[in-house]
């Protein structure tokens, strides 16, 4: 058993139920052999760097897959017919990283940026005599 | 550093900057990852080619590690080959 990273990128047009549903399959080949899926990741419909066959978008998904040689030449085989998957390519790697990959946290840093404006030192109240006469007026118009 | 400093060490040696250490290597660097285009696209020119590693003092093993994840990256149409 050795362990893959598995990165698929299905067509725009597909729904993502669809896409879960033609990942069941997949896995479902990994899992009648032996292997399993150790994760699984939907980063959601992305748009290409490049068009791939006149398509703009995809939907990214993400495994993590432990089987056998033999098993994921199968599972490929499988992949490159279908006509809904744009691309894929697996990786063999050493270990599987615990916690979401980096796309799944590029999200809540959004969240993060209005709040820089909202903080602002209180500037209504001056208790120092004013020295132009511009802020003197307002002082005034204040006390009145 | 003052400016004399300076001077004197150019009138020595015109090319003896110092030289920037690895942005990978040290203690909290960040891993390479096919998956992190923020971080990769720092390694590439407007253009979308792979920065030299002589300018962005990359130590050569991390330069090797840093063109294949780029590469994966532009397989998976997460960063273009080619832009403008």
């Amino acid at each position: 058993m050795r362990l893959y990273e598995c990165v698929i990128i299905a067509r725009q047009d597909v729904s993502s139920g669809h896409v879960e549903e033609l990942l069941n399959e997949f896995c479902a080949i990994i899992e009648n052999d032996g292997g399993s899926i150790q994760k699984r990741e939907y980063w959601g419909l992305r748009s290409l760097a490049y068009r791939i066959k006149k398509n703009r978008k995809g939907h990214y998904v993400l495994l993590n897959i432990e089987t056998e040689p033999a098993t994921l030449a199968e599972f490929e085989r499988i992949m490159g017919l279908n006509e809904d998957i744009l691309r894929f390519m697996t990786i063999s790697i050493e270990a599987v990283d615990e916690g979401p990959s980096v796309m799944m946290q590029v999200k809540p840093e959004r969240s993060e940026r209005p709040r820089s404006d909202s903080p602002r030192p209180d500037r209504g109240e001056r208790r120092e005599p004013a020295q132009n006469t511009e802020t003197a007026n307002v002082s005034v118009a204040e006390g009145a | 550093m003052t400016q004399l400093e300076i001077t004197r060490e150019a009138v020595r040696r015109p090319q003896n900057r110092r030289r920037k250490s690895c942005p990978f290597s040290g203690p909290n660097a960040p891993k390479i990852d096919y998956k992190d285009v923020k971080l990769l696209t720092r390694f590439t020119s407007e253009r979308g080619k792979i920065v030299p590693s002589r300018i962005s003092a990359v130590s050569a093993k991390k330069q090797r590690e840093l063109s294949t994840a780029i590469k994966r990256a532009r397989f998976l149409a997460l960063m273009p080959y080619a832009s403008v």
